[in-house]
């Protein structure tokens, strides 16, 4: 009995120790690990509105360049980022709007890129994805966001949205090819881009 | 250890801070039973990193703090440790260096963290560490255990940094941003960045240490 005392006495003390010395090292580390993950976010929206950055530019850099050069603001409890030019006051060069949503597995966060006039896409970046890996996956992937560029984002009749469900025939000026067997994940995505596209847009109107 | 007199540390080994056996530790680990090369433990970490040597230097680098750290840490609560919970200890303390790392990491080098992904927090499993606690560091004083942390860590990120080294080399052509094979004659060998290069890597590797290291040690096992 006495030894289990011990057993447990020392396990309690150690625990503690060890969770107090790792509570201590991520409050200490806490400041700076999150610079570090806005300068990603921030690196993801600058190279979605396509604003020239050096290449392997340090968090500061960026944080700069950031500052300089993009508007943020909110609406409807999202972040809209506009690329404002540094030359002409009040030239917008393209605007960005966070998405972010459910996805089949978890949450899919992004950002789309429009052109000035709202009725093309820049481009179109996914944060965050936990779809599955080589079907959903994919949707993370240079090759299905490169399909994005240049879509337009209303269609004739002026409705507002893009389709995820071409099947690699035509395409229309709104729709871009779907994956193969992550056809859940594409309707996901395809109703959180459209949010986010629907919220810019009509607020322009 | 029948060499242990050539190796003795002469001044130090009548006063005894680790007893005379700190240079015969160091070899032992580092060379003679190198973890990688000759007992080839740790090896799932050692492929997964190596694409590149400054990946291996990193990653070499947390293994020499771990071990050193849990081995000291280890070492000093060998007497008041429970024998029946002294592996759950182990793994605590082992778990509290390498978190510790990984926040430096993920704080001060982002990049490297994310490019190293998940193996910085999976040297907890490292049966290197594990290993050097149980083995070695339960069994012999602070700062002795140290030395053999030490050792051993040493004996790992040498290993690893030289596959990394070979491998970024051959399947780049370049080590570290300065051109070793000038691609004019050399094709760089894409194979060499993948997996499998690892474990012709490793093989070449182990290889040399025993080419090097001779024939002696099978003697000493019949």
């Amino acid at each position: 009995m006495k030894s289990n005392l011990g057993t447990l006495l020392y396990a309690a003390v150690l625990g503690t120790v060890c969770a107090l010395l790792l509570t201590a090292s991520a409050e200490f580390t806490r400041p700076y690990q999150d610079a570090n993950q806005r300068a990603e976010e921030i690196r993801k929206v600058l190279s979605t509105l396509n604003v020239p950055v050096e290449e392997g530019a340090s968090a500061m850099a960026l944080l700069k360049v950031f500052e300089e050069s993009v508007k943020l603001e909110q609406r409807d409890e999202r972040d809209i980022y506009t690329y404002v030019s540094s030359d002409v006051a009040d030239q917008v060069l393209a605007v960005a709007v966070q998405f972010s949503g459910p996805g089949l597995w978890g949450p899919i966060t992004g950002f789309v890129a429009l052109e000035p006039d709202l009725q093309t896409i820049r481009g179109v970046t996914i944060i965050k994805q936990e779809e599955t890996p080589g079907l959903g996956g994919e949707i993370a992937t240079e090759p299905f966001c490169a399909q994005f560029v240049g879509k337009a984002t209303k269609n004739a009749s002026g409705r507002v949205g893009i389709a995820i469900n071409g099947t690699g025939g035509e395409l229309a000026d709104t729709q871009v090819n779907a994956i193969t067997g992550a056809t859940i994940t594409c309707d996901k995505l395809q109703a959180i881009i459209n949010e986010a596209l629907a919220v810019i847009l009509e607020e322009n109107q | 250890m029948g060499n242990d007199k050539k190796l003795s540390c002469g001044p130090c080994a009548s006063k005894g801070l680790c007893g005379g056996k700190g240079l015969a530790t160091l070899k032992d680990g580092a060379w003679t039973s190198n973890p990688l090369a000759i007992q080839v433990l740790g090896i799932c970490s050692a492929l997964a990193v190596t694409t590149k040597l400054e990946n291996s230097i990193v990653m070499g680098c947390a293994l020499i703090f771990v071990c050193v750290g849990s081995n000291v840490v280890v070492s000093i609560l060998r007497k008041c440790t429970p024998h029946r919970i002294r592996m759950v200890a182990e793994v605590a303390i082992i778990a509290t260096f390498v978190i510790l790392f990984d926040q430096f990491l993920k704080a001060f080098y982002w990049d490297m963290s994310k490019q190293l992904g998940p193996y910085v927090g999976l040297i907890i499993t490292n049966c290197i560490v594990m290993g050097r606690a149980e083995a070695f560091a339960l069994q012999n004083p602070p700062l002795l255990s140290a030395i053999d942390g030490l050792a051993n860590g040493i004996g790992y990120a040498v290993a690893l940094a030289l596959i990394g080294a070979l491998r970024e080399a051959l399947g780049t052509g370049a080590i570290m941003g300065y051109t070793v094979l000038s691609t004019s004659w050399y094709t760089p060998n894409q194979l060499m960045v993948m997996a499998p290069g690892a474990f012709f890597m490793l093989g070449v590797i182990i290889a040399i240490f025993n080419a090097l290291k001779g024939p002696e040690d099978e003697a000493e096992q019949k």
